[in-house]
């Protein structure tokens, strides 16, 4: 009887994971398993199919921040319109900014477009920096030890298995950039819908000439398009590519593709749900790809 | 960053009053930045953050602009001060000068390498801001709110409003009405939020309105727990409740112009709002989301919860009170008068849907009337009620995220039904054998509204109300006295968003109001704006 008692005992107390994670979208879900491995439950809010920065909060959020011992951002504003309701909702002091329980991953590298004038009539600006870090590998690598290093002060037993899994992610993106830097050397540059892709460009060296939105948060105007279609004219831009994602409507891009002949291609910028680092890389791949075009 | 001015004062004092060794006064002039942890010279040739350089750079400008004042500072009430000393403190700062200006150079010469290569990625994190807050401390927001309105009375149709038939009509409200319109341009309440966090402890929001005769209302002025364990938060101050879906949102929150008829008649224009604590629980039951509040509150000026009214001394046609009038008011109880319930479910149900119901209840252990209507009818007789109120309701939200592009094919649905009932007794009377009879009121309303996402930033909206759905009544020992109609209305509106942070609203209503015992047709167009200044918000649910 007490030989079953402490088995049972022995049961109830190994918990299956040491730690709860919410991962605020795919890429941050995504580098929450690859650094965490089998000490981790992940769940992840967004979806990947549509803009994490125009969500709303909903019940089963506030259910799943409850019980969470760490909450993996993106930052820089991106889920400003609903993130910070959600954790204030869910009465679950770990996870406050500030806490260790908070981990921010724009927060631990540095940002492009940092420093905008606070300024709406430029649109829907984020002062602190663009937050769209999750397309860049290289920080991702950054930011995963910077998760490793969160990791490994909530839960101390397994630290060095979070030092490694980010060291291997990391070697693991130092050995694709050549590749990619290869297959990008011949771009002629691209056109996003908005500045989400950025980047990714700037990692791989690839220009960026321009957005559809006339500002961030703005649908595209005929006037703006064909002043950009102008533009790429007079510098003879004979080769890009017109980039959008699933959730961005279509015709700007058209009406582009109409003004220079640019092919438009429709790419998300988050991994699918549940991914992998090796779903992310698949992911970069197909960007480099359509880039390179 | 630059080391503040409010800082360099601090410093400044902190030197004056200084008697202490040269070395303080220097590090008091060059305080630690804030939340980041200054960095050695070594540690800064491994860093490759430009923020952090230009950072360094700043303050090694700022303390270097400063030396003479320090110096100068630390002769000022040391007036036999020795030569030797002097001397010694001109070469001090030399020497510092000089290691500063070294250092400077340094950081100039990294700061245009920094610049004119792309960052590479550190490979130490930089200790970065977390910008889940944002810059603004506290968040402050402004919401601009303006109509254009005509009706088919008009522009009676407000008093209309005002005056509709039910338990309440007579409870006369003091204060401001979300509706004072007239005909043409009316500019509504602007809305004023600062929101912050007090410490680890505590956040704390203060809202407040402006009207356009420039009347201050405090809306609003709560704190909030932050740091209570097992799922568990507690408000203190003066707050909307918690009850049912609507009656916590904000009027640039709400998907139609005006306030709904059951929380317009029932609970009065604002909702319930009043003054006290509210303890609200998270348990963990799996998937679904539940929240358990409950409320203390004052029970002032409530459609249900009044006290310390007092007993009729006149009348208001002038005339003196009958010779029969008996009974008295007993004085105000002591608060907390009020005590709400609420329950909220949300199952999980994945990315595209939400639901959310709950259930609530509210009573007050006082409640206090006065009715004197002689100004309107002489042969009106006053008197006074004393006795308990409660409300309970029920409410539901459904809302679908297609994830289409600017809301398109998002679709809510809200759903609420609200039943008041005050069990009141005869307290005086100017027919005072009347005094000690029962009186029980009961009232019920509903909402039902949806909104639909037919464009990109197109939204269009349905709402039906009504008050008085089933129930509308006054009943005394022998049963029901009056029976006042059920008033009811509908309302389309088309919501443009222009942006983020503007919209334009058309709305159309068309109502049967018994107002006086008539049935009136009353039809409202609204043509509202709405601009949002200031801090980025988030919504809850």
């Amino acid at each position: 009887m007490k030989r079953l008692l402490l088995f049972l005992a022995a049961f109830i107390a190994l918990p299956v994971w040491a730690l709860d994670v919410v991962a605020t979208t795919s890429s941050m879900g995504m580098l929450a398993r690859t650094v965490g491995g089998p000490q981790v439950s992940v769940t992840e809010l967004a979806p990947p199919d549509r803009d994490a920065h125009m969500l709303q909060a909903r019940p089963s959020m506030l259910r799943a921040l409850r019980d969470a011992q760490l909450v993996v951002a993106v930052g820089a504003e991106l889920e400003i319109g609903w993130l910070p309701a959600a954790i204030k909702g869910a009465a679950n002091s770990a996870i406050l900014p500030g806490r260790p329980g908070y981990f921010e991953a724009a927060a631990q590298v540095p940002l492009l477009d940092a420093g905008q004038a606070a300024d709406r009539a430029q649109g829907d600006v984020h002062p602190a920096g663009n937050p769209h870090v999750s397309l860049d590998p290289l920080r991702m690598a950054t930011i995963a030890s910077a998760l490793a290093e969160r990791l490994a002060q909530l839960d101390p037993a397994s630290a060095a298995a979070y030092r490694e899994r980010a060291k291997h992610f990391a070697a693991a993106v130092e050995a694709k950039l050549p590749a990619w830097k290869r297959q990008a050397a011949g771009s002629g540059g691209a056109v996003l819908y908005h500045k989400d892709g950025i980047y990714l460009l700037h990692a791989l060296g690839i220009p960026l000439h321009g957005t559809l939105e006339p500002v961030p948060g703005l649908a595209p105007t005929a006037a703006h398009l064909e002043t950009l279609a102008g533009k790429l004219k007079d510098k003879g831009r004979k080769k890009g590519v017109i980039v959008h994602t699933p959730y961005q409507p279509p015709a700007g891009a058209e009406k582009l593709t109409s003004l220079t002949g640019w092919p438009i291609a429709v790419l998300p910028i988050d991994p699918p749900s549940g991914a992998n680092a090796d779903d992310y890389f698949a992911l970069i791949d197909r960007w480099v790809a359509a880039l390179s075009k | 960053m630059c080391i503040s001015s409010l800082a360099d004062v601090h410093n400044v004092t902190k030197l004056k009053s200084s008697t202490a060794g040269r070395a303080e006064t220097t590090d008091a002039a060059f305080p630690a930045p804030p939340t980041r942890t200054p960095h050695s010279l070594q540690a800064l040739s491994t860093l490759r953050k430009p923020a952090n350089f230009k950072e360094n750079f700043m303050q090694s400008r700022a303390l270097l602009s400063r030396l003479p004042l320090i110096a100068a500072l630390m002769l000022i009430g040391q007036p036999a001060i020795a030569d030797d000393d002097l001397k010694a403190l001109r070469a001090e700062i030399a020497q510092l000068k000089q290691a500063y200006e070294q250092r400077i150079a340094a950081l100039e010469k990294r700061l245009k390498d920094a610049e004119s290569t792309p960052a590479p990625v550190a490979a130490a994190a930089p200790a970065g801001k977390v910008s889940a807050g944002s810059d603004f401390n506290p968040q402050i927001s402004l919401t601009l709110d303006g109509v254009y309105f005509r009706d088919n009375k008009k522009g009676g149709s407000v008093e209309m409003y005002e005056h509709i038939d039910g338990i309440n009509h007579s409870h006369e409200h003091e204060g401001h009405d979300h509706g004072g319109l007239e005909r043409g341009f009316n500019l509504r309440e602007t809305e004023l939020a600062f929101s912050a966090t007090v410490s680890p402890h505590f956040d704390a929001t203060a809202m407040m309105t402006v009207s356009s005769e420039g009347d201050v209302e405090l809306e609003e002025a709560y704190f909030d727990t932050r740091s209570l364990p097992y799922g568990l938060k507690v408000r203190g101050g003066k707050f909307l409740s918690g009850i049912g879906y609507l009656n916590a949102q904000h009027p640039h929150q709400w998907d139609f112009v005006d306030q709904n008829l059951p929380y317009r008649t029932l609970l009065g224009d604002h909702g319930l709002l009043d003054t006290g604590l509210r303890l609200s629980w998270l348990p963990k039951t799996g998937n679904w989301y539940t929240q358990i509040g409950f409320e203390l509150l004052q029970g002032k000026e409530q459609t249900f919860a009044t006290s310390g009214e007092d007993t009729p001394t006149e009348r208001a046609d002038g005339n003196p009170l009958a010779a029969t009038a008996a009974g008295e008011l007993s004085s105000a109880k002591a608060g907390p008068r009020l005590t709400t319930l609420f329950m909220k479910f949300g199952p999980d149900l994945g990315n595209d849907h939400a639901l959310q119901f709950g259930g609530w209840y509210a009573r007050s252990n006082q409640h206090q009337e006065v009715h004197d209507h002689t100004g309107e009818n002489p042969a009106a007789l006053v008197h006074a009620l004393e006795g308990k109120g409660k409300v309970w309701g029920l409410d539901a939200v459904y809302k679908y995220d297609a994830g289409g592009y600017g809301g398109k094919g998002d679709f809510k649905l809200i759903g609420e039904y609200l039943r008041l009932n005050k069990d009141l007794k005869i307290a005086f009377h100017e027919n005072g054998a009347l005094v000690g009879q029962k009186r029980d009121f009961t009232q019920d309303g509903i909402v039902l509204q949806g909104t639909y996402g037919f464009l990109p930033h197109w939204q269009a909206g349905v709402r039906y109300d009504a008050t008085g759905l089933t129930k509308n009544d006054i009943h005394g020992p022998a049963g029901k006295i009056r029976d006042y109609g059920k008033s009811d209305r509908w309302t389309f509106a088309l919501t443009r968003q222009i942006d983020h942070f503007s919209l334009l609203r058309l709305q159309a209503s068309r109502a049967d109001l018994w107002v006086e015992g008539e049935k009136e047709k009353v039809n409202q167009i609204f043509l509202q704006y709405q601009h949002s200044l200031g801090a980025h918000g988030a919504h809850s649910f």
